[in-house]
């Protein structure tokens, strides 16, 4: 008897282990969709850690710029955009009136100046950028008193740099800043323009136009700020990213983080320079 | 019948406007825009017609023209997208509307649309408009405009007919262009 049980038990055990087997694969299956749903929940974390930080580093820089140069600062955030199609280099930020901003003040990120407020509504504003053909700044050669006016070109990674002394030297690698505006409107001064690309005319020439490529990258902007105080006094270069962002151009261009990259060179520096 | 037909074409070109500035605008795309709204003032005439198209291009050009951050002459989108609404929607006869003929009417519309505004920019006065990139805009704009118009179309065609129901369609059709000769 005992022999046919254990046949009979071992010719049937694929039937009565079925249960377990199902139970097992029922729970290892529940178990593969948790993992899956805490991985998705994970990934989709870590892409939101991601966003912050970058929007936390763009902070940062803003808040250096203005902390080092003194202005008061209202934070915004770009929320719209112009069309390309008509030439026009225009954003709206959610920040207007009822936060302090009004029009013509200057607008500011972490690697310089943006632009100026065109209109301000109750909670939003437009902004000019620097880039627009209509726009037109009084900028000055980094560590010289050589001023010029810097014009936009339309052309997002360019502007117009022309010398108001036709005789006055200018390189390509010249860092430019604000020239400052009466009252810090609509430009206050000392803030970082851009750096010198190319250099036409010869000195003494009527009219010598220095090519421009503006330290923010205007086609992705994100946390801006608008200078509602400028500075007491001008905080002349204190402002011009270091050596290394100047000299080496396609870095910042190159990286989808500008922000940490123009402010890293400033503080390994020194470093080198003692070794 | 009227206030549906205006509250489909408000809706939806208040919602391409929103669209158009808040994300499209922003994705970096190169050379030009998405030009939403021109696609949208298509699919709207393509839908209810050209006069109903008409209107809906001057209320996309006008909101297009105050809403912020433009900084554009009052009025130039407008007169733009009112004759592209209204030349769209009597073109071409439905019953000879394809597939290729709406993307076709949209790539020529939204190309058009970006050389007209800029021309009369300049004749403005507008210091902004680049000739020598004019080309490049105008093209690319086409390209987006016909690869946008397979989602619009139908989705607002969809949208037409849930909201404002047409008649039957041999009471409004116009004749066939080829029948009068």
């Amino acid at each position: 008897m005992g022999g046919v049980q254990s046949g009979a038990a071992f010719v049937f055990a694929p039937l009565t282990s079925f249960n377990s087997w199902w139970g097992t694969l029922n729970a290892q299956s529940q178990q593969i969709r948790d993992l899956r749903a805490e991985n998705e929940n994970l990934q989709l974390q870590v892409r939101i850690a991601e966003n912050e930080r970058a929007r936390v580093d763009e902070m940062n820089a803003l808040l250096k710029v203005s902390s080092v140069g003194e202005y008061a600062i209202v934070p915004a955030e770009v929320i719209a955009v112009g069309p390309a199609q008509d030439f026009s280099w225009t954003v709206t930020i959610d920040a207007g009136r009822d936060d302090g901003v009004e029009p013509d003040m200057t607008v500011i990120n972490g690697q310089g100046l943006v632009g100026r407020v065109l209109k301000a509504f109750a909670t939003t504003s437009t902004v000019v950028l620097i880039v627009d053909a209509s726009s037109a700044v009084g900028g000055r050669i980094a560590t010289t008193e050589e001023i010029g006016i810097v014009s936009g070109t339309g052309r997002q990674d360019s502007l117009d740099f022309q010398l108001l002394d036709p005789l006055a030297e200018v390189r390509s690698g010249d860092a430019l800043v604000t020239f400052g505006s009466k009252g810090g409107r609509p430009y206050a001064p000392g803030l970082p323009i851009g750096e010198v690309v190319e250099v036409t005319g010869t000195a003494g020439q009527l009219t010598r136009v220095a090519t421009v490529r503006p330290f923010a990258k205007v086609s992705a902007l994100s946390i801006v700020g608008v200078v509602v105080q400028p500075p007491r006094t001008d905080p002349r270069d204190t402002l011009v990213p270091g050596p290394g962002a100047v000299v080496s151009p396609p870095a910042p261009s190159s990286e989808p983080t500008s922000g940490i990259e123009v402010e890293q060179p400033a503080t390994p520096a020194p470093e080198v320079a003692l070794e | 019948m009227i206030w549906r037909q205006g509250l489909l074409i408000l809706g939806v070109v208040f919602v391409a406007d929103v669209l158009q500035a808040t994300v499209l605008s922003r994705l970096g795309i190169p050379a030009a825009t998405p030009d939403l709204l021109v696609v949208a003032v298509v699919a709207l005439a393509l839908a209810l017609g050209p006069t109903e198209g008409a209107i809906a291009g001057f209320l996309a050009g006008a909101l297009v023209d105050i809403s912020p951050p433009s900084d554009t002459p009052l009025g130039v989108n407008s007169l733009v997208y009112l004759v592209i609404g209204f030349v769209t929607g009597f073109v071409i006869h439905p019953r000879d509307r394809t597939v290729w003929v709406s993307m076709g009417l949209v790539g020529l519309s939204t190309a058009g649309a970006a050389l007209a505004t800029a021309a009369i920019d300049a004749l403005l006065g507008s210091p902004r408009v680049i000739w020598s990139e004019v080309p490049t805009v105008v093209l690319a704009s086409a390209l987006y405009g016909v690869l946008l118009a397979p989602l619009v179309i139908p989705a607002v065609a969809w949208l037409a007919a849930r909201v404002a129901p047409a008649p039957p369609a041999e009471l409004r059709l116009p004749p066939r262009i080829t029948d009068m000769s």
